[in-house]
């Protein structure tokens, strides 16, 4: 098989952590892991493996205590599985990275993909705990399994979107929480810019609790989605500001967010992750006229179509990532563009926990020059 | 401490903002955690990042051991020179530097009361989501240090849920500034785990927090129960309702006792063997109706007096009681400890019943005051620190505790972190590999390990010598499965 372009002899393919720890121990040369594969041309280029590691067959949910809102996964259970799996409970993790169903919890860690429900949080707030394999074989936890801890150092934060640099995701614990009692979604198309710039504005200073807020251009379209309280969705349904609304319930929402997603993945590449500020975000587009994006637009997260010309401007005055982007553009521009104590801190931590550079070689801060 | 190095610091911050003082040193030879205490050397105060970083140089030119304090709330020995040299006291950066409301983000110097930032965003509708018991003192720089919670972070995350952004002191000296005002990791998260670090990676000299909207509405209400099991129960049954209360706390019936017969008074019920004070957040439009699921879940598990506070002067009283109830410990002995450990929530009432029965095997007397609706007890044990014998069973005592909990699933620390006072129980949770690989990545952020040194990590289990008192990683194992188990654990 090929990874991000680089041949791979052989795979491993463990069914347990401790085969995980078996086989990363034994094997002698670089590694890269790999959960659906559907972010894999995620990060800098991948340098030359002997192997890869699949982790779908670590696909077993340990353990579930609905009662605790806690669930034990392996690393390679599929997101649409766990969440049917808690669904049964009428639970559920508010997790809807753009990858889908179909990627592995470790996966989702590894490149801390996101959704629509960034607006209510990422993946990092829902880690309780995890275990990692490292480069030498040997197997390490941190955290727990209960919703509250302080106990040692939280390495979990580091491991997620350490693109498995830092050793191989095998085991996680997740807080889950309840279902929503209701839903609703709306969306509104304005004519222009300016008066998309103000409805979100206006969104924003109402007294609304959106679980989602995405604005997408160029058509100036906003979809903003409610969950909790049915009386309370409702409620705020009716407080969206004056405009040519169009309203979905709970069983005809999902089309309107399938094509977000849809529209996600139609972005013209190379796409970038322009981390700004929410008010900041209206400024960002006028000024650097993506030929298409999409907003977080109540976290100041902005996912647009770029040109490499471009992307060194963008970073003079943002934290720009590589979001999508072909190997090519990859090669010449780093993903990251970590600079800094922050870069040189992070260069040092991949050598304390991955010595001889053998997880994901070039894949992270490895693969960056800090410049 | 050589001379020369106080010569340097008050070089740095001028006489006086810098004390060698015998008399005043002893303010800081601990923090709230009053049975650890060992001398700094020196205490420096700087007003400014750039002085912090002159101050760590100098540390580092001298090989001295430093470390930051804040208030000296901290229930751990996380601000305690554990082994002499320079407090680095940043009491004195304590300035709001903005709040933006259309962001929703407060930029704060280190020494910024907890209280002061909800007070501050108030005029805004915003507010700072984590509220420890000592909100009115403890500092942000310490919250960040030790990740603190407080009791709403049930349903709003801990401190680490809500800093977006640090500038921190270097060990070596060095600034850096961590995150941004996004909270969006840009490669490894350096701000998530600098987070709860316990002053052990970076002196923390700016943090950018997120602010939250008020809710409109709130409601509080207090349920008397006449057992635990009962109350136990209780709260098991809100959470798997799927109501998330924005706090959940149980209080007992000794420290009803207490409480009630201080200034603290709040009017819970003596005859209760344990009341929850339970609060709920959220649209005015849906908060009776969850204000009456959780009376009726309460009246399912036969709670014999349930109050909703009409007002906020009711409200306020009934919090009161809560957060007063350390304070009132005072009135039934000498001196306390507050345990800190987690456990899955579910197993609450056979915990609840463990601790009760380890209580009178020690003869010491426990209260307990706590978030049930996470699991995180605060076993209080009261002693008189003038009796040596009591001490010795304070230490015993609260080594089971910490074995129980960790033994049905829990965690060491919910909110206080483990500091000096419980490092020698890490074995407990932690393999030597786990703690391998933490101590790998604390030598990163500070490679020469005077940054707050002796914390944290076990160091009576390395010990060849094994002496009395002192417990080896093995033997604490050992003592954990013995607790589980109930019998000898093989092996």
């Amino acid at each position: 098989m090929t990874i991000d372009g680089v041949d791979v002899r052989r795979v491993f393919e463990p069914g347990s952590t401790a085969e995980l720890a078996e086989m990363i121990g034994a094997a002698k040369g670089p590694l890269a892991p790999f959960g659906s594969g559907t972010r894999l041309s995620f990060g800098n280029p991948l340098g030359a493996v002997d192997a890869a590691v699949d982790t779908r067959r670590l696909d077993r949910i340990t353990e579930y205590v609905p009662a605790d809102m806690t669930v034990h996964v392996e690393a390679g259970v599929r997101l649409g599985q766990l969440q049917d799996t808690l669904r049964e409970q009428n639970q559920m993790l508010p997790l809807d990275p753009w990858c889908g169903r179909e990627a592995t919890v470790g996966g989702i860690i590894a490149t801390n993909s996101q959704g629509p429900f960034r607006a209510v949080g990422t993946i990092r707030d829902w880690i309780l705990g995890m275990r990692v394999v490292h480069a030498d074989g040997r197997t390490s936890r941190t955290g727990g399994r209960v919703v509250k801890n302080v106990t040692g150092y939280d390495l979990a934060k580091l491991y997620t979107g350490s693109l498995g640099s830092l050793g191989v995701i095998a085991e996680v614990s997740l807080k889950v929480r309840a279902r929503y009692d209701g839903t609703a979604s709306a969306r509104i198309r304005l004519p222009d810019f300016a008066s998309a710039a103000d409805m979100i504005r206006a969104l924003r200073a109402a007294p609304l609790d959106p679980v989602s807020l995405i604005w997408t251009g160029p058509m100036n379209e906003i979809r903003i989605r409610f969950g909790e309280h049915a009386s309370a969705v409702r409620w705020q349904v009716g407080q969206l500001p004056e405009g040519d609304w169009e309203t979905f319930d709970s069983e005809s929402e999902p089309d309107l967010w399938d094509d977000a997603r849809a529209f996600y993945d139609r972005l013209p590449e190379p796409v970038v992750r322009v981390v700004a500020r929410p008010s900041q975000v209206p400024d960002v587009v006028s000024r650097f006229r993506p030929a298409a994006w999409m907003a977080h637009a109540g976290n100041g997260i902005l996912l647009m179509s770029s040109t490499p010309e471009q992307i060194p401007a963008l970073r003079r005055e943002f934290p720009v990532v590589l979001e999508r982007a072909s190997l090519g553009v990859r090669t010449t521009i780093p993903t990251f563009g970590m600079r800094g104590v922050g870069y040189e801190t992070m260069r040092r931590l991949k050598a304390a926990l991955d010595p001889e550079g053998r997880i994901n070689p070039g894949r992270h801060v490895d693969g960056e020059t800090g410049e | 401490m050589h001379k020369e190095v106080i010569r340097e610091l008050v070089a740095i911050v001028g006489d006086s903002r810098a004390t060698t003082d015998e008399t005043e040193l002893l303010v800081y030879e601990c923090d709230a955690l009053a049975l650890f205490r060992h001398k700094p050397d020196a205490v420096v105060f700087p007003t400014t990042t750039e002085e912090v970083a002159r101050i760590v140089r100098v540390a580092n030119a001298y090989g001295v051991p430093f470390l930051p304090r804040g208030a000296g709330t901290g229930l751990s020995g996380g601000a305690m020179a554990a082994e002499g040299g320079i407090i680095v006291e940043l009491q004195k950066m304590n300035r709001i530097l903005s709040i933006d409301p259309t962001d929703r983000i407060a930029v704060l110097q280190p020494g910024v009361v907890n209280q002061h930032v909800s007070q501050a965003a108030a005029r805004y509708g915003l507010y700072y989501a984590p509220d420890p018991s000592s909100q009115i003192a403890c500092s942000i720089g310490g919250n960040v240090a030790e990740n603190s919670g407080g009791p709403h972070c049930l349903k709003y995350g801990m401190t680490t849920n809500h800093v977006l952004a640090l500038e921190v002191v270097m060990a070596d000296g060095r600034v850096a500034r961590l995150g941004n005002a996004a909270g969006e990791p840009v490669g490894y998260d350096l701000v998530g785990v600098v987070v709860g670090s316990e002053g052990t990676f970076a002196i923390v000299t700016e943090a950018t927090v997120r602010l939250l909207p008020r809710p409109q509405a709130v409601k509080t209400l207090l349920a008397a129960f006449s057992s635990l099991e009962d109350s136990s129960q209780a709260v098991s049954d809100i959470v798997g309702e799927g109501i998330v209360p924005a706090a959940l706390e149980l209080v007992d019936r000794r420290t009803t006792e207490a409480v009630e017969a201080s200034v603290y008074r709040a009017g819970y019920r003596l005859d209760a063997a344990a009341s929850l004070l339970i609060e709920v957040d959220g649209f005015d439009v849906a908060i009776a109706e969850t204000v009456d699921a959780i009376v009726g879940i309460c009246r399912q598990n036969r709670s014999f007096d349930i109050r909703v506070a009409r007002h906020e002067e009711e409200r306020a009283r009934l919090w009161m009681g809560r957060k007063g109830a350390f304070g009132a410990m005072g009135r039934l002995s000498p001196d306390m400890i507050v345990m800190d450990a987690v456990i899955p929530r579910t197993r609450l009432p056979e915990v609840m019943a463990r601790i009760a029965s380890l209580s009178e095997e020690y003869c010491l007397p426990v209260a307990n005051v706590f978030h049930a609706g996470d699991g995180n007890l605060h076993p209080l044990i009261l002693f008189d620190s003038r009796d040596s014998g009591q001490v010795e069973r304070i230490h015993q005592m609260g080594e089971a505790i910490m074995s129980l909990c960790v033994g049905v699933g829990g965690a060491l620390s919910g909110e206080h972190g483990i500091g000096v006072e419980k490092k020698e129980f890490m074995g407990m949770v932690f393999s030597e590999d786990d703690l391998d690989v933490m101590r790998r990545v604390r030598d990163v952020f500070n490679p020469r390990g005077l940054l707050n040194p002796g914390k944290i990590f076990p160091t009576r289990g390395a010990c060849t010598e094994v002496g009395p008192g002192v417990i080896r990683t093995e033997e604490a194992r050992r003592r954990v499965d013995r607790y589980v188990l109930g019998t000898e654990a093989a092996g």
